[in-house]
């Protein structure tokens, strides 16, 4: 019906919160955990994630879902609520050559969000892009992405117009901030393991369960007892979410040979990707700009990523072929921020 | 089908007999009749007539979505199948491999990136389509429309990137779809578009349905809604789609896409499975979760579209196939009606057919008519000869009597029960009652013209005329022809002796003199009658005589000469032998008039219980009989009883009681409730003193009830007299004139109203052309003097005779409506078409659009016959 074709944003209506479980503290939140990843029909939950990095586990999780989390000294809960903002395309242009994730959606939303201070933390999953905002940060959201995207705020599952208040925090617009390129701030580092995206029946669930468990839960004290560090090339990465009935998986490639056949959904062409993983120091919650500092350099090659933001450091996936260029034009980035 | 593994059912589109279950295998059913030599031991029961037989099982296919029957007659049994991880493969099953299907079978669509097939639909048009709506990813397509005929390219894939997904090398797998729909979302169900086999109705994506048209993909038609489940196209109305979400199904017109045109009733629990029904229009089925029952919503008479101002009509029902177990899912039957196969979770299967509802209907004549299905069933009333009258449907005999002209008869009044067939006792009574009330009042009228308040008297029926009795005189009377007094005392009274006339007995006057009464029922044959009236009034000579005379007449029953010798050994004698013979024997008599006869001779006087109690004596006998005999305490005592049985009854005898007054309106009423009979009710009401009965609203209702009935039969010219002859009884009802036919030039009436312009009534006659007053007209206004307008067909200016202008004769009488000069002949009559204003006379008019359907007047294209609706019914009371 619209003549124009724009992009549509939906705030989507989870309220969400990030933790993080040390290591050590794991076995005291496997209760919970099972219960979300496992047993959707028995909890209200409805947006579930869950990342396992050699420092935590990263929850992801709706207000419905935190509450079968333990109060522990182990569980870190990042202050703020946050909320999902989802692009979806507009128009069926079956054209192009799109490229993947958060590539797709750099220029458009990503650098907009820097360039205006606001924080956002990256969820990348098999079906689509999350971008988390702090809700506290929803006008100025809705501010500067109003004139790119037709934003939509979903209720009850519908999605209504919602309408940009036309407020600002008070940072001036950058002016033609376009082509200078983001300096890259933080370390970079490239484990030499390689990753596989992918999904699974959700039908088909309960028959991996034990073998998702032992992955999630047990693989890492088994495996790494051998003292493998980051820096002999391979890191410890699983990610699993289960957003609005959708599985979502992210393993290196070893893991998923443990799986069996045909269960997991895996592309014709087979891809393969390689992490790239930014900071040295926890980043924390409040410096923006680290997304789109990674992001756009790739966009402006035009190689698709994948972008996983972590409590303490941000993973970048690319494609194996392209690893070499994108680190090449990272460290560029890197130079000249310099 | 998503949810587990619920075994869903799908008929095969070109064998009747043929389905397939799907749940973890495909297995393949003939259904055939119960008990058949063709059934194996192994069959499986469906219903009490049919059963199933296994013929193949294919179990090649794991991880089944959904499954589409390839729709082409060959290769026969070739399914597609979708699976968990959006690989859609071509299976079969039962066949032996032929070559047809051998290039097909185990072919696989595998789209770039993996999830979960959802749908599949092979395209009406071309067979090698298949359209597949897969689960979203976050960089490929949810619709993908593959060429089952394209074969492998090997390019599309580079040999190197293939690691995880399985055989690739048999040379069978097609990566590259035909078209790829729809980014960044999942799409749950689509159905191609039977009106062009271009487009495409997907649902699903980001909250819409969206048809796209494959010629160009670009453009695309959607509306934002929830109900993105199921989509399903009507096959008898393909403009018309339902949709589900959850527990409630949404009906679109894709003709009018913007919103739903009406959602059917939730239901509490999620929806499974929508499905039209392929042989019976604007049958839709739909199943929810963990339920045993079918809902069935037919909207067979929902106009599409409707305004959104009408609520849609739409009947629900539900169905229950298999007695308890809970119905995983159905299938209708792609060409026996209503038939459907339903199949339980554990894979229990029935088969089932929808009842259809019967709908009725009564025509206006006797006849019954049901409709079930695509059958219809009439029921007539038996009309044969042998059938007795009184068993006849009173819509029957109503329907012979009103083309008989019962109660037209104004002048013999009593004569109305000969045109009703002359069979009913009651009506007989009914109108030799009304007769009496007219006859006495009319000569009252002529005789005491002053006297209006007996004339409402005879209006108000025996019982409050002897209520009103003043001055009775007791007398002993002889036997007449001898001078002996008899002991009984006899009554007499003005009152009483009006009583007698409308009885019938006598006819007029002072005088009590019975005579022409027994004439009268000599000569209908009525002996026994007869010679009791003869008894009553004292004569039992007379008696005797008419006994006698009876007995030697032709077919006379001999036994009355028996009677008559009883008779005259009478005495007045207490303990004679005589009397004590009688008054046991008499019960033995069974003619009731013989009866009484001795029971008012063996009776003390003043105790006339055998008499009067005796109900098949008529009423107007006994009450006549009461009159002479009871006195002023006894009678209005006796005259209250019997009416109020009579009302109780329903018994128009009782009329003669109650007379036409609000009493005689409850009998009626009784009456009407009884038989149904407003016929009869509304003529006898309208013969009441004018005013208040016809006010009754009962008689009103009796009285439209009547008309809306003729109408109903198409007597319009029985309706039309009715209404004369109702008019000409009760003013009231006369309707004013509404309309007028105006003059073009100076506008007014054209009509000739002698109180309105009996001057130019009477000017004119001096204009008049002074020849055959037949022929000469009126043709110009009487006002202006100015031409009236033309016919269309014969040219001539239109116009009434002059002649028989109102105001020239004193015609109005009260006359037989059929000799009633007319104003004009209906051939003369101004008649125009409301559409296109050309017209002329009647009669012209009528001949022309026997022949023609086009206004007559040239150039015009008007079809003005076909613009009156009752134009082309044809009365069927038309001689």
């Amino acid at each position: 019906m619209r003549r124009r074709k724009r992009w549509k944003l939906h705030i989507l209506e989870h309220s969400l919160k990030v933790a993080s479980i040390a290591k050590e503290g794991i076995q005291i939140c496997t209760h919970g955990l099972i219960k979300l990843a496992f047993l959707p029909s028995k909890t209200r939950c409805k947006f579930f994630s869950l990342t396992e990095t050699p420092e935590d586990y990263t929850i992801i999780v709706d207000e419905d879902g935190f509450k079968e989390l333990p109060e522990s000294e182990y569980l870190s809960v990042a202050e703020a609520t946050w909320l999902a903002l989802n692009v979806v395309s507009g128009g069926g242009n079956a054209t192009s050559s799109q490229p993947i994730g958060v590539t797709k959606i750099a220029k458009s939303v990503i650098a907009p969000l820097a360039d205006h201070n606001i924080s956002v933390f990256m969820l990348s999953t098999y079906q689509t892009d999350f971008i988390l905002v702090r809700e506290r940060d929803l006008p100025m959201v809705m501010h500067t992405l109003s004139s790119e995207f037709t934003l939509l705020r979903v209720v009850n599952g519908e999605a209504v117009a919602a309408n940009s208040t036309g407020v600002t925090n008070g940072f001036v617009k950058p002016k033609l901030g376009n082509y200078l390129p983001r300096p890259i701030i933080h370390p970079l580092s490239s484990p030499s393991n390689m990753f596989c995206v992918t999904s699974l029946d959700p039908d088909t669930l309960p028959s991996v369960a034990t073998l998702l468990m032992d992955v999630m839960f047990y693989s890492g004290g088994a495996k790494e007892t051998g003292g493998q560090s980051e820096d002999s090339g391979h890191i410890r990465f699983f990610s699993f979410s289960l957003i609005e009935g959708y599985i979502s998986l992210v393993m290196d490639e070893q893991t998923t040979r443990r799986f069996p056949n045909n269960v997991l959904f895996t592309s014709a062409s087979g891809e393969l990707w390689k992490m790239v993983r930014i900071g040295g120091q926890p980043l924390g919650f409040d410096e923006c700009g680290i997304v789109a500092q990674i992001s756009e350099p790739l966009a402006t090659a035009d190689i698709p990523a994948y972008y996983i933001s972590t409590f303490k450091f941000d993973h970048a996936l690319v494609p194996e072929e392209n690893i070499q260029s994108v680190i090449g034009a990272l460290r560029t980035n890197e130079s000249t921020g310099q | 089908m998503s949810s587990g593994y619920k075994p869903d059912i799908l008929w095969s589109p070109h064998h009747a007999d043929r389905y397939v279950i799907c749940d973890t295998e495909l297995s393949l059913y003939r259904i055939g009749p119960a008990g058949s030599s063709e059934t194996k031991a192994g069959a499986l029961p469906l219903s009490e007539e049919t059963a199933a037989t296994l013929l193949a099982i294919n179990s090649d296919t794991p991880y089944m979505k959904c499954v589409a029957w390839y729709p082409k007659q060959e290769p026969e049994c070739l399914l597609a199948v979708g699976q968990a991880n959006g690989r859609v493969v071509l299976t079969s099953l039962g066949q032996s491999h032929n070559s047809k299907c051998k290039e097909l079978v185990g072919k696989e669509l595998v789209p770039k990136h993996a999830r979960q097939c959802n749908t599949l639909a092979w395209n009406p048009g071309d067979s090698n389509w298949l359209a597949a709506g897969l689960d979203k990813h976050r960089a490929d397509f949810s619709v993908l429309i593959w060429d089952i005929s394209s074969k492998f390219s090997p390019e599309a894939v580079p040999a190197e990137k293939v690691r995880l997904s399985g055989d690739v090398d048999s040379g069978l797998v097609v990566t590259k779809p035909l078209y790829e729909l729809g980014q960044n979302d999942a799409c749950l169900s689509l159905c191609w578009l039977p009106r062009d086999h271009q487009k495409l109705l997907l649902a699903g994506m980001h909250r819409n349905l969206a048809i796209f048209d494959l010629r160009n993909t670009s453009q695309k038609t959607f509306v934002n809604t929830k109900a993105i489940q199921g989509v399903t196209v009507d096959p008898h109305f393909q403009d018309r789609v339902a949709s589900f979400f959850e527990g409630q199904v949404a009906i679109w017109d894709l003709r009018k896409f913007e919103k739903p045109v009406f959602t059917l009733t939730e239901q509490p629990k999620p929806l499974t499975k929508v499905a039209w029904c392929p042989t019976r229009m604007g049958l839709l089925a739909t199943l929810t979760r963990d339920s045993n029952i079918i809902r069935l919503y037919d909207m067979q008479h929902t106009p599409m579209p409707f305004g959104d101002e009408v609520e849609p009509t739409i009947i629900e029902r539900s169905v229950q196939p298999c007695s308890e177990s809970i119905i995983s899912s159905f299938a209708w039957h792609p060409s026996a009606q209503n038939r459907m196969v339903v199949v339980s979770p554990n894979r229990v299967m029935n088969d089932f057919t929808v009842f259809e509802r019967i709908s009725l209907a009564w025509s206006s004549t006797t006849a019954l008519m049901w409709a079930c299905g695509r059958h219809l069933y009439e029921c007539t009333e038996d009309a044969g000869q042998g059938v007795a009258a009184a068993e006849k449907d009173i819509a029957t005999k109503m329907r012979e009597r009103a083309q008989s002209h019962y109660g037209h008869d104004t002048v013999q009044v009593w004569r109305n029960h000969v045109l009703a067939g002359g069979d009913d006792p009651q009506l007989r009574s009914l109108w030799y009652t009304l007769h009496y009330i007219l006859h006495c009042s009319y000569t009252e009228n002529v005789e005491q013209k002053q006297q209006s308040n007996k004339q409402s008297l005879i209006y108000s029926g025996i019982k409050n005329i002897v209520k009103s009795s003043s001055g009775t005189t007791e007398t002993r009377r002889c036997w007449s022809g001898s001078d002996r007094q008899t002991d009984v005392p006899w009554y007499h009274s003005e009152e009483r002796s009006l009583a007698l006339q409308l009885c019938g007995w006598i006819s007029r006057g002072p005088d009590i003199d019975v005579e022409p009464f027994l004439k009268s029922l000599e000569q209908e044959g009525e002996w026994e009658r007869a010679a009791a009236v003869a008894l009553f009034n004292l004569d039992i000579r007379r008696a005797i005589q008419i006994l006698n005379k009876g007995a030697s007449a032709e077919k006379g029953d001999l036994n009355l000469n028996v009677v008559a010798m009883a008779l005259s050994g009478y005495t007045d004698e207490k303990n004679s032998l005589w009397r004590e013979m009688c008054s046991s024997l008499r019960l033995q008599l069974k003619k009731p008039y013989l009866c009484v006869m001795f029971a008012f001779l063996t009776s003390e006087p003043g105790a006339y219980d055998a008499v009067l109690y005796e109900s098949r004596v008529a009423v107007r006998d006994r009450v006549a009989f009461a009159c002479m005999f009871l006195n002023d305490a006894q009678l209005p005592r006796y005259i209250d009883k019997l009416a109020n049985e009579m009302k109780e009854a329903g018994n128009l005898e009782g009329i003669l009681l109650t007379g036409l007054t609000k009493d005689g309106v409850d009998l009626m009423e009784s009456y009407v409730d009884q038989t149904g009979d407003v016929q009869t009710a509304s003529f006898c009401m309208l013969k009441g003193s004018p005013g208040e009965v016809l006010k009754d609203p009962r008689v009103q209702c009796w009285i439209e009830n009547y008309r809306n009935l003729l109408d109903a039969w198409r007597f319009w010219h029985k309706r039309a007299e009715f209404d004369i002859h109702r008019s000409k009884l009760d003013s009231s009802s006369k309707p004013l004139a509404q309309v007028f036919v105006s003059c073009n030039f100076c506008g007014k009436s054209i009509s000739y109203s002698c109180s309105a312009m009996p001057h130019q009534g009477r000017g004119f006659s001096q204009y008049g052309v002074s020849g055959s007053p037949t022929k000469s007209k009126v043709t110009s206004c009487p006002g202006c003097r100015k031409p009236l307008p033309r016919c269309a067909l014969c040219l001539m200016n239109m116009g009434t005779p002059v002649s028989s202008c109102p105001g020239t004769g004193k015609a109005d009488e009260k006359a037989d409506l059929t000799r009633d000069k007319k104003l004009a002949q209906f051939n003369n009559w101004f008649t125009w078409c409301h559409n296109c204003r050309h017209g002329g006379h009647a009669g012209h008019m009528l001949s022309w659009f026997r022949d023609h359907s086009e206004c007559p007047v040239s150039a015009c294209t008007c079809k003005c016959m076909q613009l009156d609706t009752t134009g082309n019914l044809v009365p069927s009371d038309s001689v």
